[in-house]
């Protein structure tokens, strides 16, 4: 296992004067898992797509198989062998597993017909190199996410490939399926093929890495073997601070003051059952729970969206019925989603735009037009406020990077001053640096006044945030935890209980 | 595999023929007869040849309304040129003409969308206007009846006839058979070419077929040429069993055809869609057309009925949603251990 594949020496490159690479060099071993870690904007994307010769370097060589390229061309870095997993996975939903799996092939052949007894035979011994087996008729559209990785990497082994580059590939897996890819990654591995694993998930990255090497602000700051580096130091070398995860500058709510929201008996024919709850000014609630515990679909009635169907819920001491989004917006109850993309956002709008959605009323003249002064002087202050990282507003909220996108989801529903503000999971998909500063400004939030209730399974996450935790198990409220009175060894062992319970 | 068939929008489009045929039946037995069959085969045939064209866009992910125009162009063009002409020959010369007209304006549609890289429907909606335009104001406004003497007989040219109890002498007219040719040549292009995959593909996810390769311009270029010719050869055919031709031919039925090619199983959003289901869609649209009579509603319930149906089989796939999200709530939350 000593036989280099790939050398990437000295490259440079840079966008309209930024240098998103400057002089990086990389190898890689035949068979070996390298994995690449970085903040957003550390020059990650622009060396898997160097590698890959969608962009070509401005200076540097790029050494595959011994072939040394100065302008690498997309054919001739597939011809090397280097494929890469893109996290839309390429795959045509409308197409069996089969054809996605062999139309490649059907491609590049040029062959003019298609025979589908040998487009079955390839796909079948394609599925069987990575051993999974998934119905090769099925359509791709009803397959799981991990299920689509899967063809997409079986899809890339049939192309004959010596490098698999995988972008974020466990973003949508549940636990279990990040582990059968990762079984999937080790058996490249006793194949020879070497995998190149992008992530920012660094407990992911200690378990399947050989080696880990890590850029920060397009240069490589770290270069080592996996077997002795802890999560820490990668933070460290990821961030170049050591992260402050102090908690003492958690504000405690006034237990004086009227709750804000008072949850009662609250039910949901078949999601939950028997919730109760009060949520005072100042407060950080956490709601934590396995997957299908009920925590997302009580955010979910609490917002109005599928409302509940039992119980009360008080809105400073007012009862109030949720049956609408609307409703809950009426009464300021605001909620950001965990698909940020999917449910969050309008990604072809400008950034300025998303922000004023929720209160576009206020920003309207007598005739009903939109004052443009004043939702810019919005936009931008929210834009100011969040740290959202764009030279622009007027730019369309898909050219920003997924941290920034949950920011811009936040800065949507801070704009229309909620009381009461719901995150699903606000930090799934964001790297470490600015998860850091989420948990700040939702710590920041909380001391001007506001009631939050966070929804996740990021034991740390909670710990760092919440004044009080509640645990659901099966559509209950199994039990409520000052943080003080429970360390993230107990609630993590509460939470795997749940596990058994559940098989 | 049978879960398969059953599960399949074709099946679903097949089960409301039947059941409509046995509702139309019970009310009026004569419905039940060789007679019918033969009767809705000819109503269907110049409708599928212009679906089948119409389902190429519609799985690349287009919607055309122009082809129409083409039909219109094709035959009322051909035919009153050769009428200039003093030709009274057979209908071959007419059909190689028509074809070649729609062949050259299904080619201008595909080289004005892949060239400026503009919507399908907005082109189909310029080229539709301009073509009837085109027909009045250079070819001709009125209707034409006169008949070359090769292609008189044409129209009562049957493969088999039978003896009705209730219309006397019924027969399949022999053109059933460019329906199945047809029919079948473009069920290989799908099913067996890399071309006819590409239209899947593109219909699919466009950006992953131009990623992987698929020449995207070059297939609806042969898409719309298709189309052309698909259409120029329905219109010629309709024109011959209807004795006479028009310069606004179709004008108000490419809806119609939309509707069908939808009722087959095919989506408006593309990637999906057969030429067994396509047929089985016109087949139905024009059951519910003799529905009407047989059973003595009046016309005007046609289009309320031919739009319920749509709406509902349009609604099939969030229907079995709707069903699917009740069985789960059904679920009780279980009782705590």
């Amino acid at each position: 296992m000593t036989n280099e594949i790939l050398r990437v020496e000295n490259v440079s490159k840079a966008f309209a004067g930024v240098k998103a690479l400057d002089q990086v060099s990389l190898t890689l071993q035949e068979g070996e898992i390298l994995c690449l870690v970085g903040e957003n904007g550390s020059g990650k994307s622009t060396m898997i797509k160097i590698i890959s010769g969608v962009y070509h370097p401005d200076q540097g060589d790029i050494i595959i198989n011994g072939h040394s390229y100065k302008q690498l061309t997309p054919i001739e870095s597939m011809r090397e062998g280097v494929q890469v997993i893109y996290q839309d996975f390429s795959l045509f939903p409308n197409l069996s597993v089969a054809e996605n799996l062999v139309i490649n092939e059907q491609l590049s052949s040029g062959r003019r017909l298609v025979n589908w007894k040998e487009t079955y035979k390839t796909a079948e011994r394609g599925l069987e190199e990575i051993h999974v087996s998934i119905p090769l008729d099925a359509m791709v559209s009803e397959l799981s996410t991990a299920d689509r990785q899967l063809i997409a990497v079986t899809k890339a082994i049939l192309a004959e490939a010596r490098i698999i580059i995988m972008d974020e590939p466990t973003t949508a897996l549940t636990q279990k399926e990040i582990q059968s890819l990762f079984e999937v990654i080790n058996n490249l591995k006793a194949k020879g093929i070497s995998t190149i694993f992008v992530s920012h998930k660094l407990n992911e990255v200690t378990e399947i890495a050989d080696r880990t090497v890590i850029f920060r602000n397009g240069r490589k700051v770290m270069d080592q073997d996996a077997k002795n580096l802890d999560i820490k130091t990668m933070e460290f070398y990821m961030t170049g601070h050591e992260l402050d995860l102090d908690n003492s500058q958690l504000a405690q709510p006034d237990q004086q003051a009227a709750p804000l929201l008072e949850v009662e008996k609250l039910g949901l024919r078949g999601k939950f059952k028997d919730v109760s709850f009060q949520l005072r000014p100042g407060e950080v609630l956490g709601i934590t729970g396995l997957l299908g515990s009920g925590r997302t679909e009580l955010a979910l009635a609490l917002f109005g969206e599928t409302p509940a169907d039992s119980g009360t819920i008080r809105v400073e001491g007012r009862e109030v019925t949720i049956r609408s989004i609307q409703d809950a917006m009426r009464n300021r109850i605001g909620y950001v989603p965990e698909d940020r993309i999917l449910e969050g956002l309008f990604l072809q709008q400008t950034i300025s735009d998303n922000i004023i959605v929720r209160i576009i009323d206020q920003m309207v003249n007598k005739i009903h037009l939109i004052r443009a002064g004043a939702s810019k002087k919005v936009s931008d202050e929210w834009i100011g406020r969040l740290e959202v990282k764009t030279p622009s507003g007027e730019l369309p909220a898909k050219s920003l990077s997924g941290g920034n996108q949950q920011r811009l989801v936040l800065a949507k529903w801070l704009a229309s001053d909620p009381r009461i503000l719901i995150l699903n999971s606000p930090t799934v998909g964001v790297d470490v640096g600015s998860k850091a500063s989420i948990h700040e400004l939702i710590r920041n939030l909380a001391s001007q006044g506001m009631g939050i209730l966070l929804i996740s399974d990021d034991i740390p996450e909670l710990m760092q945030t919440c004044n009080r935790l509640i645990l659901m198990r099966r559509g209950r409220t199994f039990g409520v935890f000052d943080r003080e009175d429970i360390t993230e060894e107990q609630l993590n062992q509460e939470m795997v209980a749940d596990r058994v319970f559940s098989i | 595999m049978l879960k398969k068939i059953v599960k399949s929008s074709e099946f679903v489009t097949f089960t409301i023929i039947v059941l409509l045929s046995l509702i139309i039946g019970i009310i009026n037995p004569a419905f039940f007869s060789l007679a019918t069959v033969f009767d809705v085969l000819r109503a269907s045939i110049v409708v599928s040849i212009m679906a089948f064209g119409l389902l190429l866009v519609i799985i690349a992910g287009g919607i055309d309304i122009s082809f129409v125009a083409f039909a219109a162009l094709a035959s009322y063009g051909t035919h009153m040129f050769l009428l200039s002409r003093g030709y009274n020959g057979g209908i071959f010369l007419y059909y190689a003409i028509a074809c070649v007209i729609g062949l050259g304006a299904g080619l201008l549609s595909g080289l004005i969308v892949t060239r400026f890289n503009l919507p399908i429907f907005d082109v189909s909606l310029a080229m539709m206007t301009m073509w009837y335009g085109f027909i009045r104001f250079f070819i001709g406004s009125t209707k034409n009846f006169k008949l070359p003497e090769g292609a008189v007989g044409y129209y009562s040219r049957f493969l088999v006839t039978v003896r009705d109890p209730f219309v006397g002498e019924a027969g399949l007219h022999f053109s059933i058979l460019y329906v199945l040719i047809i029919g079948v040549l473009i069920h290989c292009l799908l099913k067996y070419t890399t071309l006819g995959r590409g239209i899947f593909a593109m219909g699919g996810n466009r950006e992953v077929a131009i990623r992987s390769g698929f020449n995207i311009k070059g297939t609806l270029l042969v898409v719309f040429g298709i189309l052309g010719v698909l259409s120029a050869f329905a219109g010629v055919t309709h024109s011959f069993l209807s004795r006479h031709f028009e310069p606004t031919l179709f004008m108000t039925q490419n809806l119609d055809v939309i509707a069908a090619v939808i009722l087959g199983g095919a989506s408006v959003t593309g990637g999906k869609g057969s030429v067994l289901g396509t047929f089985m869609g016109v087949i139905l649209i024009q059951l519910i057309n003799r529905a009407m009579v047989l059973t003595g509603i009046t016309v005007e319930w046609q289009q309320l009925m031919i739009g319920l149906v749509l709406a509902f089989f349009i609604s099939i796939p969030a229907i079995r949603d709707l069903i699917n999200k009740r069985a789960s709530r059904a679920v009780e939350v279980p009782e705590e251990i």
